[in-house]
């Protein structure tokens, strides 16, 4: 499975990085824009990210702002709805109206910081990720 | 863990405090009982006011004389004199009741005659008197004496000044209570 | 966490939405559990709340909860879908309230922190079990099968943080010596390093790599950081290189404590914002308003040096708050207080100069008056709440007890939402809970042929009714049960040695009943699980007396019985007559005044025992001369000079020999400091108009020592 991970924070890219790695290939960035431009690239090559896991707080472009162009891209390109990339926010805003918020933009998952790793391996699987 | 933690830094904390207050260090406010010299740590004391209107409170100790209106406060005072087991005097105008606050509890003490503010070397407080001498009631409650040029200042331990007697009593009454 | 400006995060809300959900799903079970079956609204609505819970925890991934829920909703959808008739419907009841048990009990385990991770095995087995029958009896009914409900599997899902429980929080500053080189970079392999664990890691100063002269900064300032990391403390240590280090502090942190520590370190992404940030930043005010959008987080560069900042919500226009309970009572005492300085002025002996005009004064002054009246009605009913929730539970014990003891019972609810202090609420819950349970237990007749025996319905009643009169709230419990025996009450007394060998006669029913309440006094031979441990109705009259409230018992013998408990709408202001004995002014509760009378010498009975009574209209009084029992000087001694106070406390009566009446006036109760021992006839203390203190007279104190003088 492709990876996209953006992620700003050291400790946290880290630690992700070191999860994800064992579900596969995971690219990371580390600022929004860098991270839209790597999903272009991807798809663009024809090999799609799988997973994109984002941060909301980041440089340049916010996790939210990614998630929206992510999913107006796929829409532009006609990329039907089980083809799309899944994608799991991550952050530490676990407020209800961010939550909400990101499900209306079509986010896959939301995990609240620190990341609870159990259930976020389940919710890979529910996705049928792994 | 963190609790123990925790708990030590707090104290660290009011040590510091007291430390960085060099001001109040080893400064004792003094009063005059009769003859003798009385002396309380100043970080006990909260204020000094004059004899106020005590509301008197039925069927309790002599020596709690009752309650005062303190800006809106209620709080008890108690008259040192009759503590001691000493005869009781008339209030005069120099007479004044010390505002301690001992462990969050506010209480007036009622003192004849305040005397000064001293500095009281910690090196010239010697122990108290031996416990065989029994004449004076007060000794229980003295923890030092400190000699000065002219006098001898007996130096109070204000938690025992306000607990001592009531806890045996509470202790003993509820005793009572669970036999009944 | 309760920062006001923080919206609630994705937990609280599923927390609080279906908490909400539940309570209203026993709303109806309760009140429809005597019905033959749920109505189309009834069905409807619990197939909706089960339906929303189910969502939600799919959302949030806690699976014993969804699949109990998504069970409970076949069912209903199978109800709704198909109407079959005889549904076993207390057996439903009974399903329903499992489900809402089970439920309420994984969400009070979120709440704690828990993992919710009770086994719902059994539970849906049963409701399998139960759906099969149910499909069963829709075939045999002949009523087409609705097609099966269809469930949607979540597509999102949320994932909430781990509690934090197996991390741990640490405040670690490092103070190098002053000849240090370099420290900066130092401070920077210490982060290094720390990154292999951290889940969380803060540090300031933050430019420690970018701009030289930190190393001076930290040098002069150390350097410290916030970390949260699963690594024990001698973990941490150990990956910190400590040469050249001449200190290293190591706090551990609570969550909150890290949380507050977080806006130190100038982030305020984390949960407290120790200031609002708001105000600076005008151009973004408008964005946040209508809720976060897409861009709101954009993290700034960080050119400015300091640390990230970033836009906050918010909070939505509402039209509730909540406030802290503390804060209402500062206020409350604050208006005490305000009542008070407001007699020192009107009642300001300076006022009282002969010849002043004080026409104008006066006018300001009753306005004045006007305005502080309102203010106490206004936070007064601000504090007051309705009984619904007290009375929710005892209709869930009264349904669990009557199932239990195999009783038949019918809980009829008058007056719910009577409002009453929200201190006084708390104080009342357990003391009606028991008279409750007593009344299922005791009260209503073990067989029902016990009832109809003697043309009583079979099904039991119990009346739980609230009522507000007089600025008193009656909260009554009764029961058409078997009633309270006087004769056995009165042998129960005798055996325990309550009452010396006086004759029945001398007791009066009142007086009788009232042995309940003595401690160790329980009429029931054996115990049971619900009541009859002997402690109890002494427990009861003891939670009332404390909110100064009083147990009324009255009762028929195999009519029922009927216990009101009398309590004060609120605690904090009474309405009082100040009278003065000697030198001393008391207060007397208004409420608790019968008449004032004067008397002459020949109204005083003297027993020989020094005992004295006083004689009014043929009825005998027992009688205190408060100047002596309180051991006043300067008072009035002769009868006929002071006067009588006839005061009543739970229907008995006592005489009060006072000086002279003072004035009437509200009368803010204070506690006597908890320093001077408790006098027994004294309940509190409080400040007149000249500030000076008057002692609050307490009418079943002064009771009970008349009593046990005797």
């Amino acid at each position: 499975m492709k990876i996209l991970l953006a992620e700003d924070d050291f400790a946290s890219r880290k630690f992700m990085d070191k999860q994800l790695s064992r579900y596969g290939e995971c690219d990371v960035m580390v600022d929004g824009e860098e991270a839209v431009d790597a999903f272009m690239m991807a798809l663009e090559d024809g090999e799609p990210y799988d997973l994109a896991c984002l941060d909301v707080m980041m440089p340049v472009m916010d996790g939210y702002q990614v998630l929206k162009a992510i999913r107006d891209i796929e829409a532009q390109k006609g990329i039907p709805k089980s083809k799309r990339v899944k994608v799991i926010m991550t952050t530490a805003l676990n407020d209800e109206r961010n939550v909400k918020m990101a499900f209306e933009l079509g986010c896959e998952a939301y995990a609240g910081k620190p990341i609870d790793v159990e259930k976020f391996e389940k919710v890979l699987k529910k996705l049928g990720l792994i | 863990m963190a609790e123990d933690l925790l708990k030590k830094e707090e104290m660290d904390d009011t040590e510091e405090l007291l430390e960085e207050d060099d001001s109040q260090k080893g400064m004792f406010m003094t009063f005059q009982i009769g003859k003798e010299f009385f002396g309380i740590s100043i970080s006990y004391v909260n204020e000094i006011i004059a004899m106020q209107p005590i509301a008197a409170i039925p069927e309790v100790d002599d020596y709690i004389k009752g309650l005062i209106n303190l800006r809106g406060k209620i709080i008890p005072v108690i008259d040192v004199r009759t503590r001691f087991k000493m005869e009781p005097c008339e209030y005069t105008d120099r007479t004044c009741i010390i505002v301690i606050d001992v462990k969050t509890t506010m209480i007036g003490l009622i003192v004849e005659k305040l005397a000064d503010v001293d500095t009281i070397a910690e090196d010239s407080i010697a122990p108290p008197p031996s416990l065989g001498r029994k004449e004076h009631e007060h000794n229980k409650y003295v923890y030092g004496l400190a000699k000065t040029e002219d006098n001898v200042t007996l130096l109070l331990d204000p938690e025992k000044l306000i607990k001592q007697d009531d806890l045996v009593a509470v202790v003993e009454e509820s005793r009572k209570e669970e036999q009944s | 966490m309760a920062e006001e400006f923080n919206t609630e995060s994705m937990l609280d809300m599923f927390l609080y939405e279906s908490g909400q959900l539940l309570e209203k799903l026993e709303g109806i079970i309760l009140e429809k559990q005597d019905a033959d079956c749920f109505d189309d609204a009834d069905i409807n609505e619990i197939f909706r709340i089960m339906h929303t819970i189910k969502g939600s925890s799919g959302v949030l991934m806690y699976e014993n909860i969804t699949k109990v829920t998504h069970k409970l909703e076949d069912v209903f959808y199978y109800l709704r879908e198909s109407h079959p008739d005889d549904v076993p419907h207390m057996e439903l009841v009974e399903k329903v309230l499992a489900v809402s048990d089970f439920v309420t009990g994984e969400l009070d385990k979120l709440k704690n922190g828990d993992t919710p991770d009770g086994d719902e095995k059994q539970l849906v087995e049963d409701l399998d079990e139960f759906l099969g029958r149910l499909k069963g009896e829709i075939k045999k009914q002949g009523i087409e099968m609705p097609q099966a409900n269809r469930h949607v599997e979540p597509t999102q899902f949320y994932i909430t943080p781990v509690a934090g429980d197996d991390s741990h929080f640490y405040r670690i500053s490092i103070h190098y010596r002053s000849d240090t080189q370099m420290s900066n970079l130092r401070a920077y392999s210490a982060t290094y390093a720390l990154k292999e664990v951290a889940e969380d890691l803060l540090y300031t100063p933050d430019d420690i790599l970018s701009n030289e002269a930190s190393a001076d900064v930290i040098v002069a300032e150390g350097f410290h950081m916030l970390l949260q990391t699963k690594s024990s403390k001698e973990e941490v240590i150990a990956l910190i290189d400590s040469s050249e280090a001449e200190e290293i502090n190591f706090d551990e942190l609570t969550k909150e404590e890290y949380g507050n520590a977080l806006g130190e370190f100038g982030r305020e992404d984390a949960v407290p914002a120790p200031q609002p940030v708001e105000a600076a930043k005008s151009d973004e005010k408008e964005a946040k308003k209508e809720g976060p959008k897409p861009g709101d987080y954009v993290v700034k560069t960080k050119e400015a040096g300091k640390g990230k900042t970033l836009a906050k919500n918010q909070p939505k226009q509402q039209s509730i708050i909540s406030v802290n309970v503390e804060k209402m009572d500062a206020l409350m005492d604050l208006i005490g207080e305000l009542v008070i300085a407001e007699a020192v002025v009107l009642q300001n002996p300076d006022l009282k100069v002969p010849g002043l005009e004080l026409s104008n004064f006066q006018k300001a002054s009753g306005q004045l008056s006007k305005i502080t009246t309102e203010l106490q009605e206004v936070i007064m009913s601000m504090r007051m709440m309705p009984l619904t929730n007290v009375f929710q539970k005892m209709r869930r014990i009264v349904f669990d007890v009557s199932r239990k003891l195999g009783k038949d019972i019918e809980l009829e609810v008058i007056g719910e939402n009577t409002e009453v202090d929200k201190n006084i609420i708390e104080h009342i819950t357990d003391p009606l809970m028991h008279l409750v349970r007593n009344s299922v237990d005791h009260g209503i007749e073990e067989n029902a042929e016990d009832r109809t025996s003697i043309g009583k319905p079979a099904k039991g009643k119990i009346t739980l009714e609230a009522k507000n009169e007089g600025g008193k709230v009656y909260i009554s419990v009764k029961d058409d049960g078997k009633g309270l025996n006087k004769e056995k009450l009165y042998q129960k007394a005798l055996e325990k040695g309550v009452i010396e060998n006086k004759p029945m006669s001398e007791f009066s029913e009142k007086e009788i009943f009232r042995f309940i309440t003595l401690p160790g006094f329980s009429t029931k031979e054996e115990v049971t699980e619900y009541s009859g441990r002997g402690v109890g109705m002494d427990v009861v009259v003891k939670n009332i007396q404390s909110i100064s409230g009083r147990l009324d018992i009255s009762s028929v013998e195999f009519e029922g019985s009927e216990m009101t408990l009398v309590i004060p709408l609120t605690l904090a202001i009474i309405n009082g007559i100040v009278v003065q004995v000697g030198n001393s002014p008391f207060v007397i509760e208004t409420a608790s005044i019968k008449e004032f009378v004067r008397v002459g010498e020949d109204s005083l009975i003297q027993e020989p025992s020094g005992e004295e009574y006083i004689v009014l209209r043929g009825e005998c009084f027992p009688f205190i001369r408060l100047n002596e029992k309180y051991d006043l000087p300067d008072s009035v001694n002769k009868i006929e000079e002071g006067i009588i106070v006839v005061l009543e406390h739970e229907g008995s009566q006592v005489c009060v020999l006072i000086d002279k009446l003072l004035q009437e006036q509200e009368i803010v109760v204070k506690p006597i400091p908890s320093y001077v021992r408790k006098v027994k006839g004294l309940s509190g203390c409080t400040q007149l108009g000249d500030g000076s203190i008057a002692l609050i007279l307490d009418i079943a104190g002064l009771l009970m020592h008349d009593g046990e003088r005797r």
